[in-house]
């Protein structure tokens, strides 16, 4: 059943992500037959919005946003990017993970300037040293550019990996819960600093986030899409006019609340 | 706020004496020192005989001569040294590459892997010395035995670490790669072999021991092809002449070339996996 609790019309964003019919299956471990992890979800994620799917463990919200990459064949429905269908992973739909990835080898900086040398072939190595470092400092972590990820804490690693995210400039970020190994209040710092950066940029980058965090989903999303489990699939999808506002607005304390209840049951 | 007694001060020391009980380093010196100190005092007090162990001095002696550091010395253990580090460098390249080739085929093949498997659980075990009389019957008393003997020994375990650490690298810096579209060689060579690394390192330098090992061993059954040898023959040709002082400082000589092979996998390892932070020991 997919009720749709809508309250304002949002301005109309023309759809660039199109999800159609899809539904992801896996073979099980042991024996035969497949384990369901995403059943039958259809949603359009329109250009420029943040896109927060909600849910608790288990609902197949990080199956969902990992095929959106093209990192995985679904087993029926489609997926269309801008009208066109996702075959493979691609630098345009760049995902930001949980555990940051970054490359132990490399210092923040030189992080950044190999995913900016990898997105723009010809540019030349100081064209992309700057560019990295923009970002670098856009986030914070002027000084420690030079530092290697081992000797940053976990909020500063997921800063890196953001800068890394945004100085590529993909068409849509792919977030799977990048904030769930940081510690609340390094979580709520984080969350301010995605709106600002996202903000801060001309161009709107698409952003799907996945969390499980309600408050987190409030605070991020300009829609939020409320899945749930065995098998994962829409149990409500809400437009969130209270995106940005501070933790104890009363609008989003009942917004909250509502998505509260909705994942209880 | 009252003062809390937090016992007396400890006793002033000297600041050498101070240096030495808090440096690892210095510790070794002077542990290194005492033996050496025992050595001599012991086979000079005991009147031990040259010719079954003869005193630290001697043996310093007859090394310097050897490497043509003392006068009236002919350097000849420059020679020995080398064609026996020539044996275990061929040998360690060439396990190398095997190692990489058989190991990047049993990435994407099943087969590839249980048989790399079966054969590193039956090879691995078994000391490569006891394949030298094996050895001598297929290839003569030539450089090809030694070589073969030492890369059975190292081979293994550089293929399994090198299997291991490809193995074990984080999914998601395989799909950071995938995300940014890299192609097979760019993947190998900018996530895969720097992420690998820890446990290459690793795995050359336990091959490196086995392989050290296995051809000081083996020069002791023969280790002079055509008109030079290695220094296990020198050991053992030293016996046999009865100059047992020259056998130690053969002996010596091992000792210090081990060690300084393991520094330089350190320094290689301080200069990678250290600073990264990826460090396995």
């Amino acid at each position: 059943m997919v009720a749709v609790l809508s309250r304002v019309q949002t301005a109309v964003r023309p759809d660039l992500v199109a999800i159609d019919g899809v539904s992801i299956a896996f073979p099980r471990t042991r024996g035969r037959g497949t384990v369901v992890a995403v059943q039958d979800v259809s949603v359009a994620i329109r250009r420029g919005e943040k896109f927060v799917i909600l849910g608790p463990s288990g609902c197949g919200k990080s199956t969902l946003l990992t095929a959106i990459g093209g990192f995985l064949p679904l087993s029926s429905g489609e997926i269309r990017v801008d009208g066109k269908p996702v075959k493979k992973p691609s630098m345009n739909r760049l995902l930001v993970f949980q555990d940051f990835g970054l490359l132990p080898w490399r210092t923040v900086l030189g992080n950044v300037q190999w995913a900016v040398s990898k997105r723009w072939h010809d540019k030349p190595a100081a064209e992309c040293k700057a560019r990295a470092m923009h970002y670098v400092e856009l986030v914070g972590l002027g000084p420690q550019a030079e530092q290697y990820p081992s000797t940053l804490s976990g909020g500063q690693k997921q800063r890196c990996a953001i800068a890394r995210a945004f100085a590529v400039q993909p068409e849509i970020l792919l977030m799977d819960e990048p904030f769930g190994a940081l510690d609340a209040i390094n979580r709520e710092r984080m969350q301010v600093e995605l709106n600002r950066l996202w903000a801060a940029e001309s161009e709107k980058v698409t952003i799907v986030f996945v969390t499980h965090d309600v408050n987190e989903a409030v605070h991020l999303g300009n829609r939020i899409m409320v899945m749930s489990r065995g098998p994962g699939r829409i149990r409500s999808l809400v437009d969130n006019p209270s995106v940005g506002s501070p933790p104890h607005d009363v609008q989003a304390l009942k917004l909250v609340e509502e998505l509260r209840a909705l994942l209880k049951d | 706020m009252t003062s809390v007694d937090i016992g007396a001060a400890p006793p002033r020391q000297q600041p050498w004496v101070a240096s030495v009980l808090h440096n690892d380093a210095l510790k070794k010196i002077v542990v290194l020192a005492l033996l050496c100190g025992a050595w001599e005092g012991s086979v000079r007090g005991f009147h031990v005989n040259a010719l079954l162990f003869p005193s630290f001095s001697d043996v310093v002696a007859h090394l310097a001569k050897g490497l043509g550091i003392a006068p009236g010395g002919t350097g000849e253990l420059w020679g020995y040294i080398w064609q026996t580090l020539s044996v275990i460098l061929e040998s360690f390249a060439i396990s190398i590459v095997l190692a990489v080739v058989v190991t990047g085929l049993a990435v994407s093949n099943a087969w590839m892997r249980q048989f790399l498997s079966v054969m590193t659980g039956i090879f691995q075990p078994l000391p490569s010395i006891a394949l030298l009389p094996m050895a001598i019957l297929w290839f003569g008393f030539s450089r090809q035995s030694l070589i073969f003997v030492v890369v059975m020994s190292m081979i293994w375990p550089i293929a399994s670490s090198l299997t291991v650490g490809f193995a074990t690298i984080s999914p998601t810096l395989m799909r950071l790669g995938r995300n940014f579209e890299l192609g097979r060689m760019r993947m190998m060579g900018e996530i895969l072999l720097p992420a690998a690394l820890p446990m290459t390192i690793s795995g050359l330098r336990i091959g490196w021991g086995f392989g050290w090992r296995t051809i000081v061993a083996a020069e002791l059954v023969f280790g002079a092809t055509g008109n030079s040898g290695g220094i296990g023959w020198y050991i053992d040709n030293s016996r046999l002449f009865m100059n047992i002082a020259d056998g130690f400082a053969g002996i010596l000589l091992v000792v210090i070339v081990g060690l300084f092979t393991e520094s330089l996998f350190r320094l290689v390892q301080y200069l990678t996996t250290h600073k990264w932070g990826t460090e396995s020991f």
